[in-house]
């Protein structure tokens, strides 16, 4: 043969040797649409076990609440905060028979949406919640981004929103009519806290650095701090903003290089922890540390285990608050049986959430009207949420209706609180301390 | 001074953190051509892996290394095969299949991760980690020091069976071109799967160093993912030393930007000067194609 | 009635579908129908340089984030621009920036390129969260219209627009001819006389500023913008699988890719949103598709096989391919 011929053969035989067939192709699709349904079966399995729902299986009209969070993504570990507390309120209200509207009982129903940490799957979600499956209201997203996305759409469709977690003032100064929080924005907390520490810290400090990550809440929490720094009269050391990725050995070298009594630091919980992490490793130890409401994370503690001595957070609410109601009874009862419930000890950010559910139940207790609700039985309920005033095991809850904070609730006031032994423990103001606080920080080498 | 002299340690501490992360990546793109998407999942999960010993066994997380080691690289031999059959495929661009194969282990990483184990930030506490050495005013944390000792001798021991060992010979001979190395009696498919194992393994131990300076969450692996990247390609690909020189200025750069420019401003600048860099040397620092 | 008839009838029946979608869907589907047709037209912009061209960008979301941004702060209170005013800025600032820097970015080559982009990428991601006028990390709000109707057919538009400008530009010209010859070999490209350089630069362009429309689109959909949801790697990653799992180089490709990740997602997404397995299934889903279908989804057509036939008569199949790192030298 010749060597052309030979090419022509071979080339020839290879184009077609390494195609599939007509068949073989089929086969492959069909193996690939067959197998969607059999992972379908599977996961639809695995659902049945993993999610215990607090739907009640009830009969009749039940209230249906749409539930906008994030269940993955970055903010999966706040989102998941947030579920629990609406749950929990859910299946305790239902325990009862449900919510009461003149003199019928009607259980609620949740309905969940996963904003995977990102607005616009936020925003796609409440559209599900509210045009699909036709929610009452909504419990509000882990985020303030995200509340910011899916407020909009709230007004749109005249559905409330109650955010048990919206914490940026960003949120509110956008003056949103259907959204209302349950936690007081994060710039009018963090300075009263600075304050009662200052207070009441002997010998009395005189400087401070302020860190914060670079990210909604976070940065607006130094802020706060730093504001509050300054009209105590401190003498504001440094002042850093890095991004919550960052690495921040180089950034602790130069706040120890400026010898601060006090050091806030505005980020979430993994900020938190690698900024303790940082400042054992460089064996920097200021006469107090401060930061938000991270400390009152049990992560925090439990991943710190000693080094978390000492350091200053503060919350809105704590299990020994004195406040109580008809539903959770005592905030150490609510404490104690979310903890049966749930295997750890909620945070205030659980805790306003199922306070937001007390907020529905007093409003729609109030409407008259049985489920489910139209477009003006959800405007009406709008004006009654607006008009709340009630105390809860949370504390009180009132929503202001003009001004910066528009529509959020800033009636309570923060506990300045401190880890000692692993456990969170309120040591300011006077009227709410449980303990004397620890001050100056003990070493580093020396804690048990 | 003192605090310019502290700024480089911390820069060059941390630029030991970047080695240790970019080296088995660098050794697996080197010799497999492989462009591991997954490669700051198997950070995450060691970083897991190595908690969740540490809790059951109680022993500190540096003697657990060894076992992490071998745990992954078991689990990096086994996936070598399913990677290598992608990459070698006959299709169009079986590289950007591996990164879209490797894209999609990760998403399985990742959601197993969040699956298993929740969304709670883990962190592991070693001895090392209240160790601070302390002389001259400077400060250096006693586990990054050790962190960097492990970079500089996983890229010695790289060096040393790269060179000195019949296996590092059979290695840079499939790294230079398979074929060959096939005719040459080399058994090609057991040299990359066992370099892959390599791969998976350092960088599993990677992942509970990373867990026991800072902490760990199933989300941490993109960002890790991303340095990774970064550090090779600025290396230059396939270039073992020039991970050293690459890691090395990204770490004093972060450093010095945090403290002397400004904090907000630290990613900024390091992103830009990555960038730049790549514009000027195309061909990365080390202005060599491998090792 | 031949083949071709039936074709050209089944495409008009399809288009008169879409077009009548808003009025007789519920406002939760024609919302996921918007976002179908937003990123397939993303995957489509991102296949011109990717598929095409055969440069991997791993910066798009750059553009896509241009795009937003230019909406977000010029409908802003300070600018007070309309729709229309922002949407022209957003596409001429991305295509002036993707000139600026496609020309030294587009030296390198594969994997090179790659990170290139990513790292200008983040690089646009970190001045996004640093500049006071961008709002920094809290973001940007836009004046909201919750038009659904008008957004799927602002997103339809933009998608045919799209695909209609890549199948005349990339399918029936010979600047889609000069690309694939890059693509399939650069270097005999040069010798057959084509600019490579100010072709690949053309495609870049033509790229980003499809992208940058998207983005302004987008952020007056979403009405809310900040640097992690307009600017994220995620975004990136998206497009480069959804063309990947629809195929590379080919024009409908993206179309299918975006279609079934999205349904797929939001499938998963709505019913068992509240558990996390859907991860993994997502990468399960793409890990088969490249070990099975590896020329992606299109190739379950018969008519793609012609060229799959084109390709094997190519390289010849037991040659070793150029490794990246070999490229380089």
């Amino acid at each position: 043969m010749k060597p052309e011929d030979m090419r022509r053969e071979t080339l020839h035989r290879d184009a077609f040797a390494g195609l599939s067939t007509r068949r073989q192709l089929i086969q492959r699709g069909l193996a690939l649409g067959l197998s969607i349904p059999v992972i379908n079966a599977a996961l639809a399995a695995c659902k049945g076990q993993a999610t215990p729902s607090a739907s009640s299986g009830a009969s009749g009209p039940t209230f249906k609440l749409g539930v906008v969070t994030s269940l993955s993504g970055d903010d999966v570990f706040g989102g998941n905060l947030t579920r629990r507390g609406y749950d929990f309120w859910a299946e305790t209200v239902n325990q009862r028979g449900g919510i009461e509207v003149g003199g019928t009982k009607y259980k609620v129903t949740m309905v969940y949406a996963d904003d995977q940490s990102k607005p616009a799957t936020g925003a796609d979600a409440a559209e599900r919640l509210i045009t699909q499956e036709k929610v009452d209201a909504i419990f509000g997203p882990y985020t303030s981004g995200v509340t910011l996305a899916v407020a909009p759409i709230c007004d749109k469709y005249k559905v409330p929103m109650l955010a048990g977690s919206a914490e940026s003032p960003n949120v509110w100064k956008a003056k949103p009519a259907y959204t209302f929080g349950i936690i007081p924005s994060v710039d009018l907390t963090a300075g009263k806290a600075l304050a009662v520490l200052v207070s009441q810290a002997n010998p009395k400090p005189t400087s401070a650095a302020i860190l914060g990550a670079d990210e909604p809440f976070s940065k607006e929490a130094a802020q706060g701090f730093l504001a509050q720094a300054q009209q105590l009269g401190l003498t504001i050391t440094k002042q850093e903003f890095v991004p919550p990725n960052a690495d921040l050995t180089p950034i602790v070298s130069s706040f120890a290089a400026t010898k601060p009594d006090i050091v806030a630091v505005g980020g979430h919980e993994e900020v938190l922890i690698n900024f303790i992490k940082a400042a054992k490793s460089l064996n920097f130890l200021p006469k107090a540390i401060i930061m938000h409401y991270g400390v009152t994370e049990p992560d925090f503690a439990r991943n710190l285990g000693p080094d978390a001595e000492g350091v200053f957070g503060l919350a809105v609410w704590t299990p020994d608050v004195s406040y109580r109601d008809d539903l959770f009874g005592s905030a150490k009862d609510y404490d104690t049986n979310s903890y049966n419930r749930w295997g750890s000890h909620p945070d205030y950010t659980e805790a306003a959430c199922s306070a937001s559910g007390e907020v529905f139940a007093a409003a729609v207790a109030k409407l008259g009207k049985k489920p489910p609700l139209s477009e003006s039985d959800r405007a009406k309920l709008r004006d009654l949420i607006e008009q709340t005033s009630i105390t809860t095991f949370y504390g009180p809850i009132a929503f202001e209706t003009s001004g910066d904070h528009y529509h959020d609730n800033t009636k309570p006031t923060p506990v300045l609180v401190q880890i000692q032994k692993g456990a969170v423990v309120a040591v300011g103001p006077a009227e709410a301390k449980k303990a004397e606080m620890i001050y100056p920080l003990p070493a580093w080498n020396a804690r048990s | 001074m003192t605090l310019f002299i502290q700024t480089i340690a911390n820069g060059l501490l941390l630029g030991g953190l970047y080695v240790a992360l970019a080296i088995g990546f660098a050794l697996a793109f080197g010799v497999l051509d492989v462009v591991d998407f997954a490669v700051g999942q198997w950070v995450m999960l060691g970083g897991f892996i190595g908690y969740f010993l540490w809790k059951w066994t109680g022993i500190d997380p540096f003697l657990l290394l060894p076992a992490v080691f071998v745990l992954f690289g078991g689990a990096g031999y086994l996936l070598a095969p399913l990677i290598m059959r992608v990459r070698t495929s006959r299709y169009a661009r079986p590289e950007l299949m591996v990164l879209a194969f490797t894209f999609g282990i990760a998403l399985i990483m990742r959601g197993g991760a969040l699956t298993a184990w929740g969304f709670n930030t883990r962190s592991i506490s070693t001895g090392l980690g209240g160790v601070t050495l302390q002389g001259g005013g400077i400060a250096l944390p006693g586990l990054r020091v050790a962190a960097f000792g492990f970079a500089l001798a996983a890229v010695g021991l790289f060096f040393l069976i790269l060179y000195r060992t019949r296996f590092g010979l059979a290695v840079r001979a499939v790294a230079q071109n398979k074929q060959s190395a096939r005719l040459m009696g080399i058994d090609v498919e057991r040299v990359s799967a066992l370099v892959y194992a390599l791969y998976a393994g350092l960088t599993g131990m990677v992942g509970v160093l990373m867990a026991a300076i800072y902490s760990v969450t199933p989300e941490v692996g993109v960002r890790y993912t991303l340095f990774a990247f970064f550090v090779v390609v600025l290396a230059g690909m396939g270039s073992i030393a020039g991970v050293l020189i690459a890691g090395f200025v990204l770490g004093v750069l972060e450093a010095l930007t945090a403290v002397y420019v400004s904090g907000t401003l630290t990613f900024l600048v390091v992103f830009a000067v990555l960038y730049l860099s790549l514009i000027l040397f195309p061909q990365g620092l080390a202005r060599r194609g491998r090792s | 009635m031949t083949w071709a008839h039936v074709r050209r009838g089944l495409a008009l029946a399809g288009l008169l579908v879409l077009l009548s979608l808003p009025f007789w869907v519920n406002a939760y589907i024609l919302r996921i129908a918007t976002g179908i047709f937003l990123w397939a037209g993303l995957a489509c912009a991102w296949n011109i340089v990717g598929g095409y061209a055969g440069y991997i960008s791993f910066g798009h979301s750059a553009f896509f984030g241009i795009g937003a941004y230019a909406a977000g702060i010029l409908m802003g209170e300070r600018f007070g621009l309309p729709f229309a005013g922002a949407l022209v800025v957003g596409v001429a600032a991305a295509g002036v920036i993707a000139a600026l820097i496609g020309w030294p970015t587009l030296r390198l080559r594969g994997a090179y390129f790659a990170i290139a982009t990513w790292a200008f990428a983040e690089m646009v991601l970190q001045l996004a969260n640093v500049l006071r006028i961008t709002g920094g990390t809290a973001g940007l709000t836009l004046p909201p219209l919750l038009d659904e109707r008008l957004f799927y057919f602002l997103m339809l538009g933009g998608a045919v627009l799209t695909y209609g400008l890549c199948f005349v530009l990339l399918e029936r010209s010979r600047f889609g001819y000069r690309l694939k010859a890059i693509r399939d070999n650069e270097i005999a490209a040069e010798t057959l006389g084509i600019d490579t350089t100010r072709v690949k630069l053309q495609a870049f362009v033509l790229s980003a500023a499809i992208t940058a429309a998207f983005g302004a689109i987008y952020a007056y959909w979403i009405t809310f913008i900040n640097p992690t949801s307009v600017l994220a790697g995620d975004i990136t990653d998206q497009m480069v699988v959804m063309a990947l799992l629809g195929g590379l180089g080919h024009l409908w490709g993206p179309a299918i890719g975006a279609a079934s990740m999205y349904l797929v997602n939001r499938l998963f997404w709505s019913l068992w949103g509240n558990t996390t397995a859907y991860i993994v299934v997502l990468g399960v889903v793409i890990a088969l598709v490249v070990l099975f279908l590896p020329d992606g989804l299109v190739s379950l057509w018969p008519r793609t096989r012609r060229l799959q036939v084109l390709r094997a008569l190519g390289p010849h199949p037991q040659q070793e391919r150029p490794t990246v790192a070999e490229e380089q030298r």
